[in-house]
Parts: C-alpha cells; sequence; structure tokens
C-alpha cells in the first residue's frame, strides 16, 4: 500500500512537469474471493496483489516457450489445463531433450491456500516458485536473467511489463511477480461438490456419493482435510520405495533422516483427472490407489503412524466401500475450472 | 532495477521536501547524517585468506584449501554509546561479501550523527524477508545468484557458500568439498550477529568511520562445534557435501562467532 501511496504522489508530479500522455497506463486490481467453504490463504497475496496487466502477463509467460533454453518447453508443457493443470498420461514428466524427471507433475490450482511447494516442499513462497522447473536440467533448463534477455527482444512483452509494473522493466523480479499473480488466480472451487456444501444450484449428490463423502471423511479425511482436501503437510504413506529411483522425498529439503520418504499430501480436487497418482506416478486408477491403501501400505521407520493403528497397516476399505469413495472424488471435478478461458492463452 | 532504487530515493526526498516545507523545526537537523564504510576482510584461523593456493590444518586433523568463500550480511543495526539503536533501511539491508569478487565493502548511508559502539547484522536472509521474495527483496536475488547464492533446485539463498578442496587422515588423496549455509522450509537457519567494536566509530556529516571487520572462514566448521568434512562424503567417496540437515544448524551456531571488528578508522583515514 505504502508504494503504492508513493506511486500516486510521484505520478501526480511527474504529470504536473510534462504531457507524456502514456506514461501512466490503466492497470487495476482483480478481485480475488476466497470461497465460503474454503480455509484461509496460506500466502500473505498482499506482497504481489494480482493486476489486470499483471495476471494476463503471467499466463502469457506461463504458454511461452522462451522460458526454456531451447525455446520448446513452456510452463503449459507440463502443466495442462484439461487436466487440471498436470501432465495427463505421463507418470514422470517430459522436459526439454525430451529428458525424464523423478517425480509426476503436480496440478497447479489453489496454490494460494497451499504453504509449501512441490512434493518435497522445496519452496514456500507463490512468488518464487518459478525459479525450480526453470533451472531444473530436465525441466526447462534456462536462467532467470537469460529469460529476461530474450523477453527484452520483444517488443510486445517491453510493452506489456511497463503495463503491468510501476517500474516498467522488464526483470527477473517482475517475471517471478507475474507469474506468480497468475497461479495466485488460478483458483477451482466449483465442483458439483462444492455447490452441495454451499447448498448452490447444480449440487446434487447422488446417495452412492454422499455415502462416500461419509466413507471419505471417516477414513481420508485426516490428511486429505478441508474443502482443500490435503492439510499442507509432508507424510510417508507407505509406498513400497522404487530402488531405482530412491527418492528420499522430503529428506531432500530438509536433509533430516526422519523426513525420508515423506511427501506432500497432495489436494483432491480434480483427482479425477490428474492421473497417474503418487508422486512418482506409480498408480493409473483411483481403483489401484485404493487398492494400495487398502491392502498395499509398507512399513518403513517414517511411516505415517496413522497408518499403522494396532498393528494393522493401511485403511480397511471394502470393495463397495472403494466404489463409492471414487464416486464421491469424482464429484471433485470441476469443469468451470478446466474450461475457463481466463486461464487459457490464444496467441 | 536501480531505476527502482532511484524512484524510491527521489520519493523519499520529495516527501521530505514538503515535510520540511510544513515544518522549520531544525533543532534535530543540527547533527545531521553521515555515512559508515564497513570492510570484510576475510581471513582463515589468523592467517590471510588466499584462495585456491595456501592450506591450512583444522582442529578436526582436516587439511583445507580454500577455493570460494561467499556470504550475506544483512539487517545492520547500528548501537550507540547510549543504546540507541539506528536500523538500517530494511530494503537497502542485504549485502553480499565475496572473496572472488572483491566484494569486501559495504557503505551505509544517512547514518544520524553519533557515537557508535556495537553493530548487529544478520547472516544470511531471515525467513520474514524471504517470504515477502521478489517484492521486497528487489534485484537482490539477481546479485545473489550471480555470485552462487541462490539455490535453484528448491527456492532459497545461499547464505554461505564455501568450497575448496581437503585431505584427511581416514580418506586417500584430495577430495572436494560444498559447505552450502542457508535455510529450507523445515529450519530457519538466519542468525544475528553483534559485535563490540574496539574503538568508537564517530558519525558526522563530514566523518565517515570505516569498520574493520574480521571474518574467520575456519569458525564454519571448526568453532564451538565441529563438523568433519571426512564425514559428509557422498556414496561415490568423491565429494564432501554439507547442504542440510543438523549440520547447518551446527554452523548457525558456529558462525554467530564468525566475526569480529579489528579496528575502527576515524573518518576520512584508509585502511
Amino acid at each position: 500500500m505504502k508504494k503504492i501511496f508513493f506511486f500516486s504522489i510521484l505520478s501526480v508530479l511527474f504529470s504536473c512537469q510534462n504531457d507524456d500522455s502514456d506514461y501512466i497506463e490503466i492497470n487495476e486490481n482483480l478481485e480475488f474471493n476466497i470461497p465460503d467453504n474454503f480455509p484461509d490463504l496460506a500466502q500473505d497475496i498482499s506482497l504481489n496483489y494480482p493486476t489486470k496487466k499483471g495476471f494476463e502477463l503471467g499466463r502469457k509467460l506461463f504458454y511461452d516457450g522462451r522460458l526454456s533454453r531451447d525455446g520448446t518447453i513452456s510452463c503449459a508443457f507440463c502443466h495442462e489445463q484439461s487436466s487440471a493443470f498436470t501432465h495427463h498420461g505421463h507418470d514422470f514428466s517430459h522436459g526439454i531433450d525430451n529428458l525424464i524427471g523423478n517425480r509426476n507433475t503436480p496440478a497447479i490450482q489453489n496454490l494460494a491456500f497451499q504453504s509449501d511447494y512441490f512434493y518435497d516442499g522445496a519452496s514456500n513462497s507463490l512468488e518464487m516458485i518459478s525459479i525450480v522447473p526453470i533451472h531444473n536440467a530436465v525441466e526447462m533448463d534456462e536462467t532467470l536473467p537469460n529469460i529476461v534477455q530474450k523477453l527484452k527482444q520483444d517488443p510486445t512483452y517491453v510493452k506489456l511489463f511497463a503495463q503491468a509494473f510501476e517500474n516498467r522493466e522488464i526483470t527477473t523480479g517482475n517475471t517471478l511477480k507475474a507469474l506468480g499473480q497468475f497461479m495466485t488466480m488460478m483458483v477451482s472451487s466449483n465442483s458439483r461438490y462444492d455447490k452441495y456444501v454451499r447448498n448452490e444450484s447444480g449440487g446434487n449428490l447422488n446417495s452412492q456419493e454422499l455415502q462416500g463423502l461419509n466413507l471419505f471423511q471417516s477414513k481420508c479425511a485426516s490428511c486429505h482435510a478441508t474443502d482443500l482436501f490435503a492439510d499442507n503437510s509432508f507424510k510417508n504413506n507407505g509406498l513400497p520405495a522404487n530402488p531405482f529411483l530412491n527418492d528420499l522425498g522430503r529428506e531432500v529439503v530438509t536433509g533430516f533422516e526422519t523426513d525420508r520418504y515423506k511427501f506432500k499430501v497432495p489436494s483432491l480436487r480434480n483427482v479425477e483427472l490428474t492421473a497417474p497418482y503418487m508422486h512418482d506416478g506409480r498408480f493409473g486408477s483411483l481403483q489401484s490407489v485404493l487398492n494400495f491403501y487398502a491392502s498395499g501400505v509398507s512399513h518403513s521407520e517414517t511411516l505415517d503412524p496413522i497408518l499403522n493403528q494396532n498393528g494393522v497397516l493401511g485403511i480397511p476399505i471394502s470393495a463397495s466401500e472403494k466404489e463409492a469413495i471414487i464416486a464421491f472424488l469424482k464429484t471433485l471435478t470441476d469443469q468451470e475450472y478446466i474450461n475457463n478461458p481466463l486461464f487459457y492463452f490464444q496467441t | 532495477m536501480i531505476f527502482s532504487i532511484k524512484n524510491k530515493v527521489a520519493t523519499l526526498a520529495l516527501l521530505t521536501f514538503l515535510t520540511s516545507c510544513s515544518s522549520d523545526d531544525d533543532s534535530q537537523m543540527a547533527s545531521g547524517n553521515g555515512e559508515m564504510e564497513l570492510y570484510f576482510d576475510n581471513s582463515v584461523n589468523g592467517d590471510n585468506l588466499i584462495l585456491g593456493a595456501s592450506t591450512y590444518t583444522n582442529s578436526n586433523n582436516e587439511t583445507l584449501k580454500i577455493n570460494r568463500f561467499n556470504y550475506i550480511v544483512s539487517n545492520f543495526v547500528l548501537i550507540k554509546e547510549d543504546g540507541t539503536e539506528v536500523v538500517y533501511d530494511k530494503e537497502s539491508s542485504y549485502f553480499i561479501i565475496s572473496e572472488e569478487a572483491q566484494l569486501n565493502t559495504i557503505n551505509l548511508e544517512n547514518i544520524p550523527a553519533g557515537k557508535y559502539t556495537k553493530i548487529r547484522f544478520g547472516l544470511g536472509v531471515d525467513q520474514q524477508r524471504y517470504l515477502q521474495g521478489e517484492t521486497a527483496q528487489q534485484s537482490f536475488w539477481d546479485l545473489a545468484d550471480a555470485n552462487n547464492m541462490t539455490w535453484t533446485w528448491s527456492t532459497g539463498y545461499r547464505f554461505i557458500n564455501f568450497e575448496g578442496t581437503f585431505t584427511a587422515p581416514t580418506l586417500t588423496g584430495e577430495k572436494t568439498f560444498q559447505v552450502h549455509q542457508g535455510s529450507n522450509t523445515a529450519t530457519d537457519n538466519y542468525r544475528e550477529i553483534t559485535v563490540t567494536l574496539p574503538n568508537t566509530a564517530r558519525v558526522r556529516t563530514n566523518e565517515s568511520p570505516s569498520v574493520h571487520f574480521i571474518a574467520d572462514a575456519n569458525k564454519i566448521l571448526d568453532g564451538n562445534s565441529k563438523i568433519k568434512l571426512s564425514e559428509a562424503m557422498n556414496l561415490a567417496g568423491t565429494s564432501a557435501s554439507v547442504m542440510g540437515g543438523e549440520k547447518l544448524m551446527t554452523i548457525a551456531g558456529n558462525t554467530t562467532s564468525m566475526f569480529v571488528v579489528d579496528h575502527v578508522h576515524a573518518g576520512g583515514a584508509e585502511h
């Protein structure tokens, strides 16, 4: 707020001195509403509050391959809107030079409600998050300073950055901020389930889906908590480690052995669309996921205690219960989100 | 980014001008503002630090040849003899000291005249500022990146980048080492350090003292707590790396005794 105030003083003074009418472009703050059934924001979005021009610039950047070393891989390459911004059909996403990573692309949705990002929590700032895929050698393999050099050659970007930011410059910081503003606005909150809990029209669940909701609340919601269906924590859910990857999970970031094989609890919103499942994309269907929780959980030092009660590993779920839970999970699909033209950039 | 800083300075200047128009109380102006220079002299165990040249043996009986010694210092607070604290503008209070890039000097501007006897500062970047992202950090990420002080597989800053080669009794031949101190999303390893000046730093509008710090790189692994590089080898046994976990918390503790002020030059004098 302070900055906006200072800027307005400057603008007034400047406008007294010269009549250069295109010095101040029209930009406006976008409206950001917290859905009634959502918990509080986990990020302070006022620090990089989305504006119309900043959001549009972020969207253009999100779909621009120039953010990668050879111009071929945009953010949207692995984060496709039709699958809730995941990489459908790939257990590990392939990036630049057709190289393969070792984790399954996470969905981009409701990021401002999350405190940590990536399966291992490699970042906790929505504004800085893009640094990671941009620099990853098997994803985009580029550097922020190089991106800035490329964008400066493009008169369209020169204009768009000038409209979006008060210092009017193409910088690494403004590039990250624009992407952050775009992703702040990516809220998925209009699934059939949402309409059901908010008593809105179109919010009808059938008896099997309601049974699934009840089962979900008693068997799954301790980790997949709140209407985000995640609790911002890292847990070892008992997946047998893949010896060829030996992905240590959260330990990679913290260096603590107590964090071994712990991965971020993912949101289940749009889960019908985000196959494959788990950090390494090992399961191709929701049926396989529930089969795993019912009978595939394996013991290790850091297994979450909730999955090891009285010596019984996993979560007891019968065949008909699995069907009901899956029916419920499909009510979390948000057609408005995956079809929202605001998040789709057409060149 | 320089443009944006100028903007801010211009804004402040304008505001100051406007304020001073509306009030003619000049009793506060008598003492005025001056500058203070902070000079960081990098050393190892009492000797000059010469990158890639000299070796030294620490109390863990490991012999190190240092190739890189960079660190971030921040959030300077200058403390007067009567205990008054002058907090340097946070937006401008992040600096990189780099032996290889010869970044050794910090100039603090607009310091109220006075006699300063202590300085408190941070090693690294505090979590509050980090979470504010680029909004608050301005072009600091670029500067840090250019000096090998950012992580890119995760987001964050290296507070200390300490690299080189070493030998140890339990290892055959020379190995490389990398010590990257920093915070992560689980542990906050930013620490504040207070140093006492051996003689008073007197700031006047025309007197800019220079405070001569000595930073001892040895303290990182061989301070109050000891870290053996030979116990941090990778699986292949080719290199030691200290980049996470308990060791970073140990280093954070050690760094609180990494700095001393050797002497203070009165205003205008050279080193």
